[in-house]
């Protein structure tokens, strides 16, 4: 029907031949600028805010101007006009779009232009997204004024006048027992004990309230609750998920980090900095490498990363800012990923140069030292040594470094003398022919192996001997004359073994060696490989091929030589390729006061020139000798590394060490799609933000955490309209079930909107204007009127305000499954609160078909050693969730979980009620009430007071006594734990 | 403060104002959240043809050039290099030569459809099948790929089809699970549990995981019996008194239907533990049975357990079952790498028996007048030989196929290339299948949403389109 409506207006308009065509812009709004719409507008529009080529087509002075290629459409001229040669598919270079138009659209889009192409769209479009900043989000954050006279907590301002404008009334407040209860679930998440109720209860002092919430906060146990929050909104587990859903043994660390920036009250534009680019902003804090943990909260697919690394990548980066605009500015971004946002003011380029921020970080363990003494130490060895390598005469001849070389000089003892190891056998396992030279060495003949192991037996004329040598040698047979018969002629020595023999012994003694130094390391290949155990690494000689080379092997201790012993060495080579020795000799020495680092021949000439007569070059090439050697030694004694799992420019996963080159180039994809991408997008956030900077102005050579730090500066900008709402909001959420927005995780306008926006912006002004400081927060809200309240039942409020948004009474909340299990074990006596390091596993593992265990959850032995503590210290598991926690709608962190949801199902009181860990621990507390007290009924009375801190009623009391007579005081610990007294929180 | 799975004004719409009872319900996933009108036959939006549905999940990407997808031009081109020069996305190793089947076809039933000698069973009822010939993903790697297939996205954290089905239409029974998995008894699919999460929708909707072999199949049931105050009269005696305490409990506060909730869901725990028992007794079924699924043998002892498990829990009020066959990892399931001819024939064998005897059992019943039988894998594999032997993974096209309510028996769409290498036309997304699937049971895939981080989220994201070919 359409279709045949535009042929006949094209029709009726070719048949005419008047240029001046009266319904010009009749033809070109009905025939013309839909197709332009359909078909151009996605990658050449304001309103798309993508302009691919920077070209538009969707005002005139856009194809007029043209882009990078030029004007698009000369007017009258088709054949002259790129969009024509784009449409047709003419030139392979230029086919616009991809699927290309029908021949009937061709033809009008030819013609429109052949007539003098008349567009009356003479004003120049906005962009469809940064139009529209008019959201309550959105708005500049400007402190509002608080109602009323100005006296009293301001959240109770805000929230009165509300009620009042309503005709409603805030209900009184709540007794003790139940605020003392509420107070510690929300800021510990754990119930109170007895003692702390009873303390409170009995506490007169008009401050009693204020004091107990100054105490809760300080307690360590504040940062191991509000932890799980973050850690649950950044979605961190302890494994990859997806297919290989391996373990993280490192991640605790980001885990243990963020419990102690919540205790520390770090302001959040710290946080925020720390999270994203402590790397950054503090190179020198090395200890907070652990923060980068938030890098590596997600998923990991480790399958894709190995063999679909392209969309691995994508997705990857896709995950970190889905995770990093969410969860500190509430903000859908990843929802620009296909198309420019459909709701808020977010380009696909935007979400592109967010994509960019992350272009340069793979994800693995981070190594790093805790102690700042340690990595100052390391930092100085690793350059004095990589200063050494590079012959660096300015850092190696000062007079600090001098000394050094001089003290090593001084010390050392008389050149050590060499005498050959008399090699009586010498073997190939490979079946390389090996033939003695008249100088002594054995020289590699024959077919060359892949792999080799050479064992040589030889005797020696020494009594003792405190180290033996390894001379390789070159020859004209070898490639690039050796010393190795690889075809570079390089050899890789994979391990080097010493025994002795002594005359009758059946087997030989391993010779433990204590160092073993050589007079040239390939980079990445030193001498070290050699006698590290591990057949995987090995020392090599490459690029310095067809010289010399020595290495010495000191050992532990002074071996003594009886008469027929037999020294046994062993070569083992095994990297394959043919790395193997061409040519060699052993010596030995029995020097007291060795300090036998193999010295390049260089070194070695210039210590045979006295001190004083030494060039600076020959100084040079001692130093750089000794030095490194030095440095070595010194970096050895450094305990070693610690790690975090996480993200950065350098991080060791399974692929080995990840490390990009350059930040990855991230292009624009039309519609998402790898195979469809267009322009490069710089690094950047939101456009439409302004102030703000849309794309980060960073210089040409910018290390890769810049881009990090500048989207942190971004966020944490006092001008973020986002970020303090989206943190406050959160805080509030985490008191009254619900936030002020209740869509936590998005603030546009798919979310919610604030039941309290005037309120919401106080808050966010207070958190940004007062450092940053969550317990800031923490005590305006504890302290109002509005969190004290009663949750009792109003029967109007049913009416008026079933989802209590205008809080004319506190919420009732169900406590999460980490409160539950932690309640328990206090209530059963069991709690340990030992804080920080690895993750308790809740499980027993057995080997899965690959890299994936199997979890036994049912096989766990409840009271092993940690198996009390915190949920907080729990090993999560992301694709296996252990089945209470789930019950009790712990999240799937496959995705960000922002808020807890409440679920009651048969399944859910099944595991409640039967879960091995309820029941064990009825038991344990029923051992518990028999401990404290002789009888029955007071047992009883104990088990009640440990669940609902109360005394049972008269009839309670004599209910649970029966059941308790007919089947043990274990039924009425289970059924208290069972209970919705329990369960909630008033 | 109640966190409402749907929207307040769209359970007031639904509910006819009557709030409380509404939520209890949605709480309880007893009837559907949305209180379906009963002239839809169970459908929410429209009238349903199937109430439930049962999916055989081919665990490691079914090869479709050896099984269904009959493909003359591999035997002319055997040998040939014409793949992919550089190794793409996904793919484990480079792409070899062209391999022919290794095994015999041939045409079954009035249909004259195409089937392998390694389905000799599934041969027998193909009139009765409706193919999707032309089926494709986005990827070639497994995690993304069975997320997709089982949740419509490649990411974890999604909710997948049966939590889906079960958050829109809830349970046929209260003493049942709404949605049981049955993973193959070696070890779970790739992604571990992540293909039965429910995502962001309400725990509840979580697929049960009933491990078939085991003494206590649903966990939890019934308390471990080294704890005898949990046992036998004393359970009941504190359950009875759990119950009236939480009544009391919840006297004064009438307004919080989450507490009632709690009690409601606790009486049905109480009826599952009752009927539970009786659904997974085997012994209950005939010889016969037993022999047809294939019981007393080795091969088809452990599929066919659970393809029979399946249909009781069907027949007493379970909407979705899943059925896996083969665990993650190398061997064991329909990954065939290395060999197709050693690897594909004992794995086809495993599940062909018992799935016709699924199939011929359900018919009997009459229950596949209200019953959707599923057969599909989450990707197929290259024409292209890995190694020498084996076959690759392909997302270009596989095949699935559906069986039952509502479903033209010996229907086809779709069609793969020459070499079975992509999709020749009527190409189909797992989007389709779901909604198709979604479409008989009377759903909307367009309709059916929830709203999380800013998007109304769906099975289908922003695609799919109902596969009206194949519907009967």
């Amino acid at each position: 029907m359409k279709q045949t409506q535009v042929w006949r207006t094209l029709l009726g308009w070719l048949l005419l031949t008047s240029p001046v065509f009266a319904d010009d812009n009749a033809f070109f709004i009905e025939s013309v600028e839909p197709i332009l719409k359909q078909h151009c507008y996605e990658c050449h529009s304001h309103t798309a805010g993508v302009m691919e080529g920077d070209l538009t087509l969707d005002w005139r002075s856009g194809w007029k101007t043209g882009g990078s290629r030029g004007t698009a459409i000369v007017p009258g001229d088709p054949e002259k006009s790129l969009l024509v040669k784009a449409v047709r598919h003419s030139d392979p270079e230029l086919k616009m779009p991809e699927k290309k138009l029908s021949d009937q659209q061709i033809t009008i889009l030819t013609q429109w232009i052949r007539s003098g192409a008349h567009d009356p769209r003479t004003t120049k479009p906005v962009s469809e997204a940064t139009a529209d900043t008019d959201w309550w989000s959105l708005k500049p954050l400007v402190r509002p004024a608080v109602p009323g006279d100005g006296t009293g907590n301001p959240i109770d301002a805000f929230i009165h006048g509300r009620l009042q404008q309503e005709g409603l009334a805030p209900s009184p407040e709540a007794d003790r027992r139940t605020l003392i209860r509420r107070l510690m679930f929300d800021l510990h998440g754990i119930q109170p004990t007895v003692e702390e109720t009873e303390t409170f209860m009995a506490d007169t002092s008009p401050s009693a309230y204020e004091s107990l919430v100054d105490r809760l906060l300080a307690s360590p146990r504040y940062g191991e609750r509000w932890a799980r929050h973050w850690l649950d909104t950044v979605h961190f587990a302890d494994s990859h998920g997806f297919e290989h859903d391996e373990y993280r043994p490192h991640a605790w660390r980001y885990r243990d980090y963020v419990i102690e920036r919540f205790n520390r009250d770090t302001p959040w534009p710290q946080f925020i900095r720390e999270q994203l680019a402590a790397d950054y902003f503090f190179p020198r804090s090395t200890d907070l490498t652990v923060a980068l943990g938030f890098l590596g909260a997600g998923p990991y697919d480790r399958s894709a990363a190995a063999t679909a690394p392209m969309s691995f990548e994508y997705l990857d980066r896709d995950d970190l800012v889905t995770q990093t605009m969410g969860a500190f500015a509430s903000t859908t971004a990843n929802c620009a990923r296909c198309h420019t946002h459909k709701f808020d003011p977010i380009t696909q380029a935007d979400y592109f140069a967010l994509q960019a921020v992350f272009a340069g970080i793979g994800k693995g363990d981070l190594s790093f030292d805790m102690d700042q003494a340690v990595a100052t130490q390391r930092v100085h060895w690793n350059t004095l040594k990589s200063a050494a390598q590079q012959k660096n005469s300015q850092i190696l001849l000062t007079s600090e470094n001098l000394k050094l070389v001089a003290e090593w000089e001084q010390s050392r003892g008389a050149k050590p003398h060499w005498l050959p190891l008399q090699a009586d056998v010498f073997l190939s396992t490979n079946g390389a022919d090996l033939k003695r030279q008249p100088d002594g060495s054995i020289l590699s003949t024959g077919q060359a192996p892949d792999q080799e192991t050479i064992v040589v037996t030889a005797g020696t004329s020494l009594s003792t001997v405190t180290a033996v040598r390894l001379d390789l040698l070159t020859d004209d047979s070898l490639p690039h004359q050796g010393a190795g018969r690889a075809h570079n002629g390089n050899l890789h020595l994979s391990e080097f073994e010493l025994r002795a023999f002594t005359a009758d012994a059946a087997e030989g003694r391993v010779i433990p060696i204590r160092q073993a130094t050589a007079d040239f390391n390939q980079e990445g290949w030193t001498i070290q490989h050699a006698i590290d155990g591990n057949l995987e690494t090995a020392w090599g000689i490459y690029p310095k091929v067809g010289i010399g080379h020595h290495a010495v092997f000191e050992l532990e201790s002074l071996l003594a030589i009886e008469p027929g012993t037999q020294l046994v060495v062993t070569l083992k080579q095994l990297h394959g390729g043919a790395h193997i020795i061409g040519r060699f000799k052993l010596t030995a020495t029995d020097a007291a006061r060795l300090d036998v680092i193999a010295l390049p021949v260089e070194a070695e000439t210039v210590l045979e020139i006295p001190a004083v007569k030494r060039t600076p070059e020959q100084q040079t090439q001692l130093a750089a000798a000794v030095l490194q050697h030095h440095a070595e030694q010194e970096l050895q004694k450094l305990p070693p590394y610690v790690q975090v799992y996480a993200a950065g420019a350098e991080a060791a996963n399974e692929r080995g060490m990840v490390k990009y080159a350059a930040p990855r180039e991230i292009r624009l994809l039309v519609r998402g799609d790898l195979e469809k991408p267009r322009d490069i997008v710089g690094p950047g956030a939101l456009t439409a933000l302004a102030p703000l900077p849309g794309r980060f102005e960073l210089p040409e050579s910018h290390p890769e955490s810049a881009r990090r730090a500048a989207l942190a500066d971004w966020l944490a900008d006092p001008q973020n309209p986002l970020t303090w709402r989206s943190i406050a909001n959160r805080v509030w959420q985490y008191h009254f079930g619900k936030g002020l927005c209740d869509t936590p995780n998005d603030f546009g306008r798919m979310g919610g909107t604030p039941s309290h926006p005037e309120l919401l912006d106080w808050l966010a002004c207070e958190l940004r204007d007062k450092n940053g400081s969550l317990k800031h927060l923490h005590r305006l809200i504890c302290n109002s009127k509005t969190y004290r309240q009663s949750s009792a039942n109003q029967p109007q409020l049913v009416k008026l305000d079933p989802e209590n948004r205008l809080l004319a009474r506190m919420s009732r909340q169900r406590i999460d499954a980490d409160s539950f299990r932690d309640s328990v074990l206090l209530a059963s006596g069991q709690l340990d609160l030992t804080a920080g390091g690895p993750g308790v596993s809740h499980f027993t593992t057995s080997p899965g078909a690959q890299v994936t265990p199997v979890l036994h959850y049912d096989q766990f032995d409840l009271d092993s050693p940690g198996a009390h503590r915190r949920s907080i210290y729990r090993v999560v598991w992301r694709g296996m969730p252990d089945p209470l926690m789930d019950a009790l709608d712990f999240p799937d962190l496959g995705l960000l979980a922002p808020t807890r949801g409440f679920s009651a199902s048969p399944l859910q009181s099944l595991v409640l009620f039967n879960n091995r860990f309820v029941l064990h621990h009825a038991q344990k507390m029923a051992e518990r009430a028999k401990a404290a007290e002789a009888k029955m009924p007071d047992q009883i009375k104990r088990i009640v007071l440990w669940t609902w801190l109360r005394e049972p009623t008269s009839e309670e009391q004599e209910k649970m006594t029966k059941l308790a007579g007919e089947h043990g005081l274990e039924t009425v610990c289970r059924l208290v734990l069972n209970s919705n007294e329990f369960l909630f929180v008033e | 403060m109640l966190n409402l799975p749907i929207s307040r004004r769209e359970l007031l719409t639904h509910a006819g104002g009557s709030f409380g009872a509404a939520v209890l319900a949605c709480w309880l996933g007893r009837e559907s959240s949305a209180a379906p009108a009963t002239d839809l036959n169970g459908g929410l939006h429209h009238r349903a043809k199937a109430k439930r549905v049962i999916q055989l999940f081919m665990n490691g990407g079914a090869s479709p050039m050896d099984t269904f997808d009959y493909k003359p031009e591999l035997v002319r081109l055997h040998g040939q290099m014409l793949g992919p020069k550089e190794k793409p996305e996904g793919f484990t190793a480079a792409a070899g030569a062209v391999m022919k089947s290794p095994f015999e076809f041939a045409q079954h039933g009035e249909t004259g459809r195409w089937v392998s000698t390694v389905f000799p069973h599934q041969a027998k009822i193909v009139d009765e099948l409706a193919f999707l010939m032309a089926m494709t993903t986005k990827t070639n790697v497994h995690g993304p790929a069975s997320y997709m297939m089982n949740t419509g996205f490649m990411l974890p954290g999604f909710p997948c089809m049966g939590s889906w089905i079960s958050y829109a239409l809830g349970n046929l029974a209260d003493n049942l699970p709404t949605f049981v998995v049955l993973p193959d008894t070696r070890g779970l699919p790739y992604n571990q549990n992540g293909n039965f999460s429910c995502g962001f929708l309400p725990a509840k909707h979580q697929g049960t995981l009933v491990n078939a072999s085991s003494k206590t199949p649903i966990p939890d049931l019934f308390a471990d019996p080294r704890y005898k105050f949990a046992r036998d009269k004393a359970d009941k005696d504190t359950f009875a008194l759990l119950q009236q305490f939480n009544r009391q409990h919840a006297a004064p506060r009438p307004d919080d239907t989450r507490l009632e909730a709690r009690i409601a869901a606790g009486e049905l725990a109480a009826k599952m533990q009752l009927s539970a028992p009786e659904a997974f007794d085997l012994s209950r079924e005939s010889k016969e049975t037993h022999a047809a699924y294939g019981l007393d043998q080795k091969v088809t002892e452990d599929f066919g357990r659970r393809a029979l498990l399946a249909r009781r829990l069907l027949e007493r009020g379970t909407r979705f079952v899943q059925v896996w066959s083969g665990p993650q990892g190398a061997v064991n399931n329909w990954d065939n790498h290395g060999n197709i001819q050693n690897e594909l024939p004992p794995i086809a064998a495993s599940v062909d028996q018992p799935i016709a005897a699924l199939f011929r059992d359900l018919k009997s019943r009459g229950l596949l007048d209200d019953t959707l039988v599923v057969w599909t894998t989450e990707f197929g594999r290259t024409p292209f030989a890995q190694g020498s032997l084996g076959r690759d993974h392909n997302r270009g096209t596989f095949v699935t196929w559906l069986a039952g309510a509502g479903v033209k028996a010996g229907a086809s769409y779709g069609k793969s290339d020459d070499l079975g290498y992509q999709t020749a036309e009527g190409k189909t997304y797992c989007y389709d299948l779901h909604a198709t699937i979604l479409h008989l049971l009377g759903i909307d895939h367009e309709r059916l949403t929830y709203r999380t981080a800013g998007i109304d989220r769906r099975l289908t994201d922003v695609h799919g389109h109902v596969v009206h070919e194949i519907l009967a």
